[in-house]
């Protein structure tokens, strides 16, 4: 293991400091007993939060997003396991153009997607539906999930598999048994990029949602664009307790490395 | 009529064959190593058995049933993977009862069959802990009892000791012919160790390029090598070039044998001779004179490296409690004459 010299190690406390520093400030407004997006000094106050909680709409949206983004991730799995498997293990004709497409609405930006849609949902006369809604979210989700599975899967000793077969096991036992076992950290940490992602996602869902399904960032957006208090800062802060806490059950479970890095 | 039958069986790969034209009759609790450098078809052959890959043309069979076109998952074969390929999220004891399961067999008796199995490779109290707790030698011991607890028809074991350092690996050779002595499974082992293949086979197959080029007990293998790769491959071998003339054969000008080969006088021939077939004599005595070049111990013998007109040749000198000749030192070098093996042309080892 190679040390960081002491320059590295500053460089690298300033990018952390960089990255969080946004996020501690915010965190910290959140607790401010004025009316303004100011850092609390003498006293701290929830009164914020309970703001939050008076706005129906907020909470409806809250709501929304969760739903959306839980089964989009779900979704984007059982599409992404199956695709997974194909790319990985098969050699057919379009593979390279099956794995291009999945990946796509990674380089098409949200805004550009976010008005095909309108204009695909105007057409089909399905605005203002959550099913659509959930279909949109899934194709911009389904990418992340398809990288995660598709490290698992090069990382998988396929002899553990085979020694299945041998052992008697039909191919649907071997993937039920052996395979998705092996991939699970690789699968659950796909779901949860992609329940973040969908949490998250703003420009595109600007144009996709209506006012029955609007998300929470598009409620946040419509709020901040009118006014700006402290409100803005308490619902922020519970978004990054969320994807705080999400993140710190899945590394307890698997270990984010292992995800993220690969099997060590 | 073997139990486990391979006729004209070949793999091609775009175009490469990576086995060609092998036949073979394995026969009922036979353990039959197939030994070959990489690259020479021997696990192709053996997953080709396992029902993994599947063959280009030719025919297995197994108890005088085919099953050339039969899925791995019907054939009921045990398999041990070099990586050992256990299932990391299973214990020990869920490995093992895994191939049970799939068989349907009740709670039970999976549970006692398991634990008799366990008690068999010495590993009975460590059911319960995972693969990544164990060390290489009890994976691998694992996974002999995993595959042999279904009670397999022919035991396949590709390279399952290479794994394992040395000491272990000697260790694990003894292990596995005492298992598969009292389970008595019918055994095919992939190796590319001889010494491995000698020691617990008994037969032995020596593949070279997809060819199996000799099917013989471990000591004819080595006392009658089929071919000059065999010669060089499985043990030590010194490899002389001469010429058959008046007399006999010519080595450098000096007459070494006089063993009779079907050749005319003038050609090349290549006399081949063990390490341990050769005796050192005072200088002056013996067949041939040299020089020790250079001297190892090894515990139970000594290998030279004599220096001689016929090019260095290796000695094996057994260790009897005195040294032997000194680096530097003149010596002769004497044999039977039988020991001596002649064959004709230039012999082109590999």
């Amino acid at each position: 293991m190679q040390k960081n010299g002491p320059v590295a190690l500053l460089f690298h406390a300033l990018v952390v400091a960089f990255v969080l520093a946004p996020l501690v400030v915010i965190c910290l407004v959140a607790f401010t007993p004025e009316n303004t997006l100011t850092m609390p000094t003498t006293a701290f106050s929830l009164r914020w939060f309970r703001a939050v909680f008076e706005h129906p709409d907020f909470v409806t949206a809250f709501g929304n997003s969760l739903w959306l983004a839980t089964i989009a991730a779900s979704i984007s799995v059982a599409i992404a396991v199956p695709a997974g498997l194909a790319i990985d293990r098969y050699r057919f004709p379009g593979r390279d153009a099956l794995n291009g497409l999945f990946l796509s609405p990674l380089i098409i930006p949200h805004l550009v997607l976010g008005v095909a849609f309108l204009r695909l949902f105007a057409l089909i006369g399905a605005t203002g539906s959550f099913a659509w809604l959930v279909l949109s979210h899934v194709i911009i989700v389904t990418p992340y999930v398809l990288r995660l599975v598709l490290a698992a899967l090069s990382g998988l000793d396929r002899s553990a598999e085979q020694a299945a077969m041998t052992l008697g096991a039909s191919r649907f036992t071997v993937f039920r048994r052996v395979t998705a076992p092996m991939i699970l950290p690789g699968i659950s940490g796909g779901w949860l990029i992609a329940f973040i992602n969908s949490f998250d996602e703003l420009t595109m869902s600007i144009f996709v949602t209506s006012p029955a399904t609007v998300t929470l960032p598009v409620r946040m957006y419509m709020y901040a664009t009118e006014s700006i208090d402290p409100m803005m800062a308490a619902v922020s802060a519970l978004m990054i307790a969320l994807t705080a806490l999400a993140m710190l059950a899945l590394d307890r479970v698997f270990g984010l490395d292992k995800i993220l890095v690969g099997e060590k | 009529m073997g139990f486990l039958t391979l006729e004209g069986v070949s793999k091609v790969y775009g175009g490469l064959a990576a086995v060609r034209d092998v036949d073979l009759a394995v026969a009922r609790g036979e353990f039959v190593s197939l030994l070959g450098p990489s690259g020479c078809g021997k696990t192709t052959t053996l997953q080709m058995i396992a029902g993994l890959v599947e063959p280009t043309a030719g025919r297995i069979g197994l108890d005088g049933r085919d099953i050339t076109r039969e899925k791995p998952n019907r054939r009921g074969l045990g398999v041990v993977f070099q990586s050992y390929a256990l299932f990391p999220h299973m214990t020990v004891a869920e490995n093992v009862a895994f191939g049970l399961e799939m068989r349907k067999v009740p709670r039970a008796e999976r549970d006692r069959r398991v634990a008799e199995m366990l008690a068999l490779v010495h590993l009975a109290n460590l059911a319960e802990r995972y693969p990544r707790q164990l060390s290489g030698g009890q994976r691998q011991r694992v996974a002999i009892a995993r595959a042999l607890v279904i009670a397999p028809p022919v035991l396949l074991l590709d390279e399952p000791l290479s794994n394992l350092d040395a000491k272990l690996r000697e260790e694990m050779q003894f292990e596995l012919r005492r298992i598969q002595r009292s389970v008595g499974t019918t055994t095919i082992m992939v190796t590319h160790d001889q010494a491995e293949a000698l020691s617990i086979s008994d037969r032995v197959v020596v593949m070279e390029a997809g060819r199996m080029t000799q099917i013989d007990a471990p000591y004819r293998l080595y006392e009658q090598p089929a071919t000059a790769f065999i010669s060089t491959f499985v043990g030590k071998m010194n490899r002389l070039a001469g010429v058959w003339g008046d007399g006999g054969v010519a080595v450098a000008g000096t007459v070494l044998a006089s063993a009779p080969a079907d050749v005319a006088a003038g050609t090349a021939v290549t006399a081949w001779i063990r390490p341990e077939k050769l005796h050192l004599r005072p200088m002056g005595e013996g067949r041939l004179a040299g020089r020790v070049a250079s001297r190892f111990f090894l515990g139970g013998h000594w290998l030279l490296t004599v220096g001689t007109e016929a090019g260095d040749i290796l000695v094996s000198v057994p260790n009897t409690g005195e040294e032997p000749a000194r680096e530097g030192e003149p010596i002769g070098l004497d044999w039977e004459p039988a020991s001596l093996r002649v064959e004709a042309g230039a012999g082109a080892a590999a």
